[in-house]
């Protein structure tokens, strides 16, 4: 009958409840660390509390039943019945954890409860202090009476609750025929119009409701007016009064219902991805908009008649266009940031289940919360950061133990620190654990074949080491750190985002691993270099140098490869013509460009046509609309309207690696 | 009766401010030296505190014609402040009349029972 | 068709009261905590408020208790959207000059009877 789909509103539901699940988190991981802010408490209930109120309103049953019994439990803590220990915080967390489960479960359409959650459920109602003793009274199903009289009379504040007798009358008159027998006005009214206060009320009403109607439906009409009025209700005189009350107990649970169907919906679906934006965000969009009209404006009132004398406005005109661009696009750009502590959010759990499950006690210090990332950049390093906190806990800190005998604290600290730095952000994941065992490092890389039995390494040359593919010192795969995944694939993913990761150890001090990653993804600086007809855009911040080389400076080498010498180094020669198959290009070393271009500590010349000028590019992903190309990390529009690709330096430097080699 | 009511909230208006009239000689219908007193359209809690005032204006009149033939909307804070305002004006001696009163009041007056203690005319009268 | 202030921290919610109530011709402002209610009933009046109970910033308790202090809302009828567990709540807010509630869950067919109920 509705018209209403609510079906539409599932989508907020399940992200609003995330969110209330992370607070919720967060909150019981304060409490449990011993913090009596009470505030703490009303977060968790609230949480707890909004997830009910949806789930039961959108129809999913079971992760209303489950909030609900954890509602209670938490009601009990609320209103200080129930004293927070370690056991009930714990109980909590595997709550939280179970929701989430069930959440995930209700938006992909499986099965929502399962024997975990049963389970769980089952532990909450046993400790919810006798919920099972407590029964409500209902109104006994007494046998209807012919009529009842009612005394009513207003307290004052009646109406200023915006609550009107005429809605009572109203409501009373469907039950059945309302007689008004007498209606006054109560002694305490004041006698001047002059002393009286309109919005209260001095009326009282003597009524008489004839018919069928019991007693459950008259109070039902009265029930928003309690404590807003005196109220007598009788049977009619002459029906003889209603058997004795029976108390019911109806307290049971409605059976659950199946899941309606369009609960069961995913919304998978609708999963497209959307991003909450602060408001100030927005404003200094419509502002920039402002500055844009009118400096449009100006410019088109002097181009309309434009005079030589009018020159210098124009060339202000234009100055100020351009500025309110760079404005507008950082603006827009900063859209697309969002704070990291959404990700360092998760550690605190974290850490938490890791100090349980390997003996051991860590402080975790967030800093830079604030810091604020591109939303790609931030949706993908989550995995890298909780591997590298992993396996701080895991590999850097050592037990309590071999803490105390060491002379250190018998709590290591983990400290994660976001901030910014150049055109950079640096997160850093550093420990004062025992720092990176070198004699381990070496040995197993000896092992795998990673560097020959003898060969002297610096210090930074072992840290190197463990992101080696496939290396892992950990005497035993622990399910922690283990998970296959390698310090490896942590710089692969890093990288991927055009980042970079490195270690820093001292012996028994700790480690300190720092993440650089770019600003943004979606605009780069870039050189824009003409190869043949195309054009190719180079990231500014990998150019180390450009220079036109004499032929003479050029050697080939083994394997049909050039060299060049530049700063007491010999650099391999990339010929972007050659490796993307340009036609028209120049071929003669000396007529042509060299660039100069670093990755990764590598370093290689770049033969291109022609510089052409510095350039923002906006990056248009090639793989979502053409595939992935080698070399290439996206493709960019130029002012002139044409096409230009841009060059992935790495996979370049990697390219021209693979074929020298 | 929900169906005349939304009509009339349809047509809802900003609620008029409660008039005071002196009585005009064309109108025959108005007594000579009555007030006529014209019940704003919304004559709801919102809109008492004004009415008050025209009212105790009127007080001092002593005769008084209620003109209701415009309200659209009334609730008990409305009707109290009329039942005060007949008791009071009755205690100075003076006396009030209607010069006609439209549905929505006469439905609420009779609601509450307050048709009789307010000498509200019929409906049909009106 | 009145002019409605729903006021719920969840966003589900908030979206299925408004969408509802604009579905029946009702105009509907949406304020996600009690302060920013305040705010918008401040800035224009309206004939109802549906209220969340617990809501960050300022609950509806506290909410409930500002707004009767304005004048505008004296006689407003306000809603309070609450849940059957919390019968004390309920008294808080009506303490606090609450016309009544609507008891969660409700569907849309029980809100649309409910605003039916007190705007008549």
């Amino acid at each position: 009958m509705s018209a209403v789909d609510l079906t539409q509103f599932h989508k907020t539901f399940f992200e609003e409840s995330l969110e209330g699940l992370d607070a919720m988190e967060a909150a019981l991981l304060a409490l449990g660390a011993g913090s009596t802010d009470s505030e703490l408490v009303h977060t968790i209930f609230r949480a707890a509390h909004s997830i009910k109120g949806g789930a039961a309103t959108f129809g999913f049953t079971d992760v209303a039943a489950f909030t609900h019994v954890a509602e209670s439990l938490l009601e009990e803590v609320r209103s200080e019945r129930r004293a927070v220990d370690a056991e009930l915080v714990e109980l909590l967390l595997r709550s939280v954890d179970a929701l989430r489960a069930m959440l995930d479960r209700s938006g992909r359409g499986q099965p929502v409860a399962d024997a975990e959650s049963e389970a769980l459920r089952a532990e909450l109602v046993r400790l919810v202090s006798g919920e099972a003793a407590v029964a409500v009274v209902v109104a006994p199903k007494a046998a209807a009476v012919s009529g009842w009289d009612i005394g009513f009379v207003a307290l004052p504040h009646l109406l200023q609750t915006g609550n009107d007798p005429l809605r009572v009358f109203r409501e009373l008159q469907q039950l059945g025929r309302l007689e008004v027998v007498r209606a006054f006005i109560v002694d305490g009214a004041p006698s001047q119009l002059s002393a009286l206060d309109p919005t209260q009320c001095y009326l009282g009403w003597d009524l008489r409701l004839h018919g069928a109607t019991t007693r459950a439906d008259i109070d039902a009409v009265f029930d928003w007016l309690d404590g807003d009025c005196e109220l007598a209700i009788k049977p009619l005189a002459e029906a003889p009064a209603a058997s004795a009350a029976v108390a019911a107990v109806a307290n049971e649970p409605k059976p659950a219902a199946p899941v309606a169907p369009q609960a069961q919906q995913a919304i998978a679906s609708s999963e497209t991805s959307s991003i909450r934006v602060g408001i100030d965000k927005v404003d200094a969009l419509i502002n920039m908009m402002g500055e844009l009209v009118i400096t449009q404006s100006m410019l088109s009132e002097i181009g309309e008649k434009f005079e030589i004398s009018q020159l210098e406005r124009l060339r202000d005109g234009l100055a100020h266009l351009e500025r309110t661009t760079r404005e507008l696009q950082e603006s827009v750009m900063r859209i697309r940031m969002l704070p990291i502590g959404s990700v360092f959010n998760r550690f605190p759990r974290l850490v938490h289940d890791l100090e349980r499950k390997l003996d051991k006690r860590v402080k975790l210090e967030l800093h830079g919360e604030g810091t604020e990332l591109d939303k790609t950049v931030l949706e993908k390093i989550g995995d890298p950061l909780v591997h590298l906190v992993r396996n701080a806990i895991d590999h850097g800190l050592e037990s309590p133990a071999q803490r105390k005998a060491a002379g250190k604290s018998e709590t290591g600290t983990l400290k994660l620190n976001a901030y910014h730095e150049g055109g950079n952000i640096v997160v850093q994941i550093s420990d004062d654990g025992a720092g990176l065992n070198h004699a381990a490092i070496v040995a197993k890389a000896q092992q795998r074949g990673l560097i020959s039995v003898g060969q002297e390494l610096s210090d930074a040359e072992v840290a190197e080491l463990i992101f080696q593919p496939g290396f892992s010192t950990a005497a035993k795969a622990t399910d922690l750190s283990g998970r296959g995944v390698g310090m490896d694939v942590v710089r692969r993913n890093v990288r991927d985002l055009g980042g970079g990761v490195g270690v820093r150890s001292v012996s028994g001090k700790g480690s300190i691993f720092t993440i650089t990653l770019p600003l943004t993804l979606a605009i780069i600086d870039g050189l824009v270099t003409a190869v043949g007809s195309e054009r190719y855009i180079v990231p500014l911040t990998s150019i180390v140098e450009s220079l036109r080389l004499r032929a003479e400076a050029v050697r080939k080498i083994a394997g049909g490869g050039e060299v060049f010498h530049f700063r007491d180094e010999y650099l391999p020669i990339m010929r972007l013509h050659h490796a993307f198959g340009c036609v028209d290009a120049i071929t003669d070393i000396e007529s042509g460009i060299v660039v100069v271009v670093e990755e990764g500590g590598r370093r290689m010349g770049l033969l291109v046509d022609d510089l052409l000028g510095q350039q923002q590019a906006v990056v248009k992903s090639l793989e979502a609309h053409y595939r992935r190309v080698q070399g290439i990390s996206g493709a960019t529009i130029l002012s002139d309207g044409s096409v230009a690709l841009i060059v992935d330096v790495g996979g370049v430097v990697r390219l021209g690696r693979s074929k020298a080699a | 009766m929900t169906g005349k009511q939304k009509t009339a909230d349809g047509k809802r208006q900003a609620a008029a401010a409660p008039a005071l009239d002196g009585a005009s000689p064309a109108d025959s219908a108005v007594p000579a030296e009555a007030v006529v007193v014209t019940l704003p359209a919304d004559c709801r809690i919102a809109a008492q505190v004004a009415l008050k005032t025209v009212l105790i204006d009127a007080l001092v009149a002593g005769k008084v014609m209620l003109d209701g033939r415009v309200v659209e909307h009334a609730d008990t804070a409305g009707l109290q402040l009329l039942m005060l305002f007949q008791r009071e004006l009755k205690s100075r001696g003076g006396t009030s009349s209607w010069r006609g009163a439209s549905d929505a009041l006469n439905d609420a007056a009779g609601l509450l029972g307050l048709s009789q203690t307010l000498e509200l005319p019929a409906a049909a009268l009106a | 068709m009145a002019k409605i202030l729903a006021v719920d921290d969840s966003a589900s919610m908030r979206g299925m009261v408004a969408f509802t109530l604009r579905g029946a011709g009702h105009e509907v402002t949406e304020a996600e905590n009690g302060q920013l209610a305040l705010d918008a009933a401040r800035a224009s009046r309206h004939d109802l408020v549906l209220a969340d109970v617990n809501m960050p910033v300022m609950d509806g308790i506290a909410m409930v208790r500002e707004l009767r202090a304005l004048d505008a809302y004296k006689g407003v009828p306000i809603l309070m959207l609450t849940t059957e567990s919390h019968t004390e709540r309920k008294m808080e807010g009506k303490a606090a000059g609450a016309t009544g509630w609507l008891v969660k869950p409700f569907d849309p067919e029980q809100l649309l009877a409910t605003v039916k109920r007190v705007l008549g």
